[in-house]
């Protein structure tokens, strides 16, 4: 009964809330709040904005976050192959929309982040990651542009004069900032940007410790429970394969 | 069993989800009742609030040509309604019409209107059977209005000014 429930539950996470939980952040990775009008804005992903899902989705895959030669394979019915690949698809953009939150829509600062990002995202790809340190990576350079672009830059933009752009204004006097303009908006619009990233991060955390049906845990907690003579052979052979 | 349900029952309600989120970027609305009105227009049960367009009707035989619109407006905020949008062009023709002259403007936003009209009654010709109206068809009220619009040498008949609203 217990493995029962486990494997709908299982199910329901992977085949109901993380897309769920995926497609919201494509729904509100995109989605400004105008500053005077109060009005819904809708930005769709820039194309910089698919490069980098393209290059963050290698980068899951190379994780172990994503491990694909499980997701779709030739022994899995061909339902389960359709679910895997459409949870493939709800992460790409809900990846490309979590940079979409991040990035300034417009001007120098746009394409600024946009090179740090792909330089970091590059630059990882010949890293050594597993997935816990993958998501660490991850949950640091999310934070970081966030706080960047929803906390600094909002207040340089703040059309009533933040306290970064008094500062900036005494520091950069007669240096035109033309080219750092971008659109202001509501303060409404960072909280449903952190909301964006806390659903995207917690979508990858539990992709990556909570969807596996025979996880290590389990596998290790069953291994404890078998008699001494059963386990004495099976800890032998994990010694030997690792010593190979 | 229970497993492949949750899966096909997974996999559609997520393929409707982004089938609404796709549906949201292309459409762009600016607010959330524009949302809803335009989700009740993809579900085929958007209707026109009949309080609104029958005050806007009562303002429009007063002659008040503008709190009419407003208010057939609000009636009608998708602008789906053929009906509607043929009275909002109809107002456009009253107000702007003049025995000197034609406002431009008006006539030009007249003219808009009434194709959309023309463009939502596709296959049917749009007939508003309304006896205090002297045009029943949108065609008649888009030719009155596009003559309106054009300048020729009729402008200058000083016989113009007996000519009568329609």
């Amino acid at each position: 009964m217990p493995s029962t429930n486990r494997s709908r539950n299982v199910a329901l996470v992977n085949f109901v809330v993380l897309p769920f939980l995926f497609l919201t952040v494509a729904l509100l990775g995109g989605l400004r709040i105008g500053d005077e009008s109060r009005t819904l804005i809708f930005v769709p992903p820039p194309l910089v904005t698919l490069l980098l899902a393209t290059l963050l989705m290698l980068l899951f895959i190379r994780g172990g976050l994503i491990r694909l030669h499980k997701w779709i394979s030739s022994e899995l019915s061909p339902l389960t192959n359709i679910a895997h690949v459409w949870m493939f698809i709800t992460i790409f953009f809900a990846s490309a929309q979590a940079f979409n939150s991040v990035l300034p829509e417009s001007g120098l600062l746009h394409w600024l982040f946009s090179f740090f990002f792909l330089w970091t995202l590059w630059n990882n790809q010949f890293s050594s990651f597993d997935a816990r340190r993958l998501l660490r990576s991850l949950a640091i350079l999310f934070g970081t542009a966030f706080v960047l672009k929803h906390m600094l830059f909002a207040s340089l933009y703040s059309p009533d004069g933040g306290w970064l752009k008094r500062l900036a204004g005494s520091l950069m006097q007669g240096v035109a900032l033309g080219t750092f303009d971008a659109p202001p908006f509501s303060p409404a619009t960072g909280y449903i940007a952190f909301f964006t990233l806390v659903i995207f991060v917690a979508g990858l955390v539990l992709l990556a410790f909570g969807v596996d049906p025979v996880s290590t845990h389990t596998l290790v907690n069953e291994g404890r429970q078998l008699p001494a003579s059963e386990r004495v052979p099976i800890d032998d052979a994990i010694l030997d394969n690792e010593r190979q | 069993m229970q497993s492949k349900f949750i899966q096909s029952g997974g996999l559609l309600f997520t393929i409707a989800y982004a089938a609404f989120i796709v549906w949201i970027y292309a459409t762009e609305p600016r607010t959330f009742s524009e949302v809803t009105t335009g989700v009740e227009i993809a579900a085929g049960t958007y209707e026109i609030n009949p309080e609104k367009f029958n005050s806007a009707f009562n303002l429009f035989r007063r002659e008040q040509f503008r709190a009419a619109r407003e208010e057939w407006q609000q009636a009608d905020p998708a602008q789906r309604d053929p009906r509607t949008q043929f009275y909002i062009a109809y107002s456009f023709y009253r107000e702007g019409w003049g025995r000197i002259y034609f406002d431009q403007g008006l006539f030009r936003q007249g003219v808009e209107t009434v194709n959309r009209a023309i463009a939502l009654s596709t296959g049917t010709t749009l007939v508003i059977d309304d006896p205090d109206l002297q045009m029943h068809t949108a065609a008649e009220l888009k030719a009155e209005l596009e003559q309106g619009l054009e300048s020729n040498w009729g402008d200058v008949n000083p016989l113009k000014v007996f000519k009568r609203r329609k």
